[in-house]
């Protein structure tokens, strides 16, 4: 049984991988494509708060909105400025690869230039520790998994009992019979592009506190994230959750016992669940 | 007649020149910085055409450093563990990575274009932790120094044979069938099902002979530097190749990548001079993003070459329409 | 002589059977005819038949070998060839290089002869080539040979597709609503080249809207409706049952 401690961070990671995925299989279930800069709007979302709160002095939950915000609307100017003019049918998927990735390294590079390289600690935000019997976790981890839960809880009532939800799901599931229904799936993509943003904006703010902030801190997450989509299946949201769960874990768990061959197993438990499986845990076969 | 036809061949004239000259640049300057800025131009030219062959077949290998690390190892590894003479460790070199890639792209093209993506990024991570822990074969983050195998100006000359060899080899593939039968699967692979075109097949040869060629690329710059370590071939390795294969244009697969490599590798000359850290993310990221949104959909700069002999001699003789 | 059979065909999608134990037995050298309402899964059949969906239950069986579970370029390769509903080319290619790229089944040879352009390969590319001008000629596609696929006029684009399909020398050919969009002489003569292709020797099963087509065309008929058959015969008498009226109720008969 390993220790409590790896427990309760593999549950903190899985929340912030889970929340990335969830956001990028959003995005990928309306537009078809995925958004490779979605790490660096995590970045994004970090440094948002850092400023709120060290430089304006706003508390943090309320940074925490503002970031959501932004980034949110970050999202929907990359939506509509880079990846529509961008996404052409047919080859489209390869263009709007090409131009995320690069945008991707654009904000890296952008948000080095501006902010720095150097590491900025955001420890003020929720300080102490709740004791549990035989271990502590800090109040921030706390706040992280509570955070996820209600971004979860949510999202599932707006997907499934709001009328812009009902929006989501029939675009993401048949978009030219979405839009004879009067559903205007341009309009749809931007503002589920700004959700989805939005989540990671908000993810990298909420764990802020817990590590540094760089610019360099969303690539991990980013990959999470990608190996998160496909061992849960590229269209399907119960895998993003499913698999950053999977990931959470395993990054955090097998480490302890396998040091750094536990990369390589990764790689290779995914490679294994793709031979089996190429369509991943949930999702739907390749073939139309 | 005469006149007219000067008009079309002067831009070949001029490139041929330039060939020309390229091939007896040595005669003019042994100077190390010289020639080694040509080689690495050269490098990169190999690895930016590996990464246009697979998207070709419309697929993005986000790896290609994988295979640029996996061919300099090889042939590092074979010669100062193994005491193998240059030669042998470098075709090996290419076939350990083709053999990978042969292995991993089954699994990882089955699985669809995005998961392809996915996998090869993981591959070239996995390939540089294996690079950094797996101290007792490659010396770990300290590296494995290689003795070049030539003097700076047959280096020189090496690259050049192997970018040449390269380019016509994926030019002659580009022309014929193999070519065809990549672009229609990029393009509509239901109607190239229909016709009995098997698609994982096609799309795994065209990324084992990317790897192949870039395995031998990186075997040949790990001996030209000197050294091999696991900082050589990581992320922005990988993402330079697709950045020159993008900015050179997309629907050109060897003078493309060849004038995007000249280009970014020049640029990243300049720009190492400045001491800001993060501008060349930056400006390369922008570079890209403008090349993909304001130049026409699959061009580049190689076009851009076109249209300015267009433009120099502005053809008022428009083909008249045929009688019938 | 059965080419083609279908047993306990069924395939889902989520919790609708699109095709509902479907049995068929298609004879070498006839025209079976495949009608029914919207959405009663002509199309999804064409589609299991040539390997694009993998049927949930049943098998089919192409000369008495299974061929359910195979991809569609396997498929192909066994001698069924298909067309599509919506008009499909390799864009920007002419009509000319689409046949040559669909010839690829007819070269059997081996990528080094390709790349290196062999003799042999010349020699197959040849009797290629002449294959090409054939069908060309038989689909009355000649004068567009070097015009863009994707450029055709809508009725000519409906054609090329079964030039497309025929690149592959099938035995057997899932022709989908060829006619669709065509005016009255459009489809008159597209009816004349299906069957000058049935009389090469070339089974077809035919999916139609267009009821004078179907029974001009149709050696035998069957009727689908929500994914069952509801009728099979010869064209005309089925046409007369009451619960084939039924199901087209509001759409338009001969």
């Amino acid at each position: 049984m390993p220790p409590v401690e790896l427990i309760v961070n593999g549950l903190v990671q899985s929340c912030i991988y889970m929340t990335m995925a969830f956001g990028m299989v959003l995005v990928f279930s309306i537009l078809g494509i995925l958004n490779w800069t979605h790490g660096q709007f995590y970045m994004l979302g970090a440094f948002v708060v850092y400023y709120a709160v060290t430089a304006a002095g706003i508390p943090f939950p309320l940074s925490i909105l503002i970031a959501g915000a932004v980034i949110g609307g970050l999202g929907m100017l990359v939506e509509k400025y880079v990846i529509e003019r961008v996404n052409v049918p047919g080859l489209g998927l390869l263009y709007v690869t090409g131009a995320t990735i690069a945008l991707n390294f654009f904000f890296e590079g952008g948000a080095g230039m501006v902010f720095g390289l150097d590491d900025k600690g955001l420890y003020s935000a929720l300080p102490g520790v709740l004791e549990l019997g035989s271990f502590n976790i800090t109040y921030q981890k706390i706040a992280v998994i509570a955070f996820t839960l209600i971004v979860m809880i949510t999202m599932y009532v707006v997907l499934n009992f709001t009328k812009i939800g009902l929006a989501i799901r029939a675009a993401a599931q048949e978009p030219s019979a979405a839009s004879l229904y009067g559903i205007k799936v341009g309009r749809l993509s931007i503002i589920v592009m700004g959700i989805g943003c939005a989540l990671a904006g908000m993810a990298g703010a909420i764990i802020a506190p817990v590590y540094m902030v760089n610019p360099f801190i969303g690539a991990l997450p980013l990959m999470m994230a990608l190996l998160a989509i496909i061992i849960g299946g590229i269209g399907s949201l119960t895998g993003a959750i499913v698999g950053g769960l999977i990931l959470g874990f395993f990054t955090s768990i097998v480490p302890y016992y396998l040091g750094y061959i536990s990369e390589i197993a990764l790689f290779v438990t995914v490679i294994v669940i793709l031979l089996v499986r190429p369509q991943g845990l949930f999702g739907v076969a390749i073939r139309r | 007649m005469k006149l007219g036809n000067y008009k079309k061949l002067l831009p070949k004239i001029v490139v041929g020149l330039v060939i020309a000259l390229i091939f007896i640049i040595p005669v003019f300057t042994t100077s190390l910085v010289t020639l080694s800025k040509f080689i690495v131009i050269g490098f990169w030219a190999i690895a930016a055409m590996g990464f246009m062959l697979i998207m070709r077949t419309g697929q993005i290998s986000l790896g290609q450093a994988a295979f640029m690390g996996l061919g300099g190892y090889t042939s590092a590894v074979l010669m100062i563990k193994l005491g193998w003479p240059f030669w042998p460790g470098f075709l090996l070199a290419g076939i350990v990575a083709g053999v990978v890639a042969l292995a991993v792209g089954v699994v990882a093209v089955r699985a669809g274009p995005i998961a392809f993506s996915i996998i090869t990024l993981a591959l070239a991570e996995i390939m540089r932790i294996l690079a950094v822990e797996w101290e007792p074969v490659t010396n770990g983050i300290k590296g494995l120094v290689v003795t070049p195998p030539f003097p700076i100006y047959l280096d020189y000359y090496f690259i050049l044979i192997l970018v040449t060899i390269t380019a016509l080899v994926f030019w002659q593939i580009d022309r014929g069938r193999l070519g065809s039968l990549f672009r229609v699967i990029a393009v509509n692979p239901t109607l190239a099902e229909s016709e009995g075109i098997p698609l994982t097949k096609y799309k795994v040869i065209a990324f084992t002979i990317a790897a192949v060629f870039t395995g031998f690329a990186g075997s040949f710059y790990a001996h030209f530097l000197g050294v091999m370590s696991p900082y050589m071939f990581g992320l922005w390795q990988s993402i330079q190749a697709l950045m020159m294969g993008i900015v050179g244009g997309i629907s050109s697969l060897v003078a493309g990548p060849i004038i995007g490599s000249v280009i970014l590798n020049t640029l990243n000359d300049l720009l190492s001079r400045l001491p800001i850290y993060s501008i060349k993310p930056t400006l390369f990221g922008a570079i890209v993003l403008l090349v993909l949104l304001f130049l026409p959909k699959g061009t580049g700069l190689i076009d851009l070459w076109r249209m300015f002999w267009n433009k120099v001699f502005r053809e008022k003789s428009v083909t008249v329409a045929s009688p019938n | 002589m059965s080419l083609l059979e279908l047993k306990g065909v069924t395939k889902f999608f989520g919790k609708l059977a699109a095709v509902d134990d479907i049995d068929l037995d298609v004879q070498k050298g006839e025209v079976l005819g495949i009608c029914g309402p919207n959405g009663s899964g002509k199309t999804t059949l064409i589609n299991v038949i040539s390997g694009y969906y993998k049927p949930n239950r049943g098998a089919i069986y192409l000369e008495g070998k299974k061929i359910s579970g195979l991809r569609p370029d396997q498929v192909a390769a066994r001698g069924i060839a298909r067309t599509f509903q919506a008009n499909m080319c390799f864009h920007r290619a002419t009509v000319l290089q689409n046949m040559f790229v669909g010839s690829f089944l007819q070269y059997k040879t081996n990528e080094w002869q390709a790349f290196f352009e062999t003799k042999t390969y010349k020699e197959r590319r040849k009797t290629i080539v002449a294959k090409v001008m054939d069908i060309l000629e038989l689909l009355n596609l000649a004068r567009d040979a070097n015009v863009p696929a994707v450029d055709l006029p809508h009725g000519h684009q409906r054609i090329f597709g079964i030039a497309m399909a025929l690149m592959t020398n099938p035995s057997l050919l899932l022709l989908d609503e060829p006619t669709t969009g065509m005016n009255h002489g459009e489809a008159t003569l597209v009816v004349e080249q299906i069957r000058k292709i049935n009389e090469r020797g070339i089974t077809v099963i035919l999916i139609e809207h267009n009821m004078k087509v179907l029974l001009d065309l149709a050696t035998r008929a069957v009727v689908l409706n929500f994914g069952t058959k509801i009728a099979e015969g010869k064209p005309r008498e089925v046409m007369k049952k009451q619960d084939v009226i039924a199901a087209y109720l509001g759409t338009e008969t001969v």
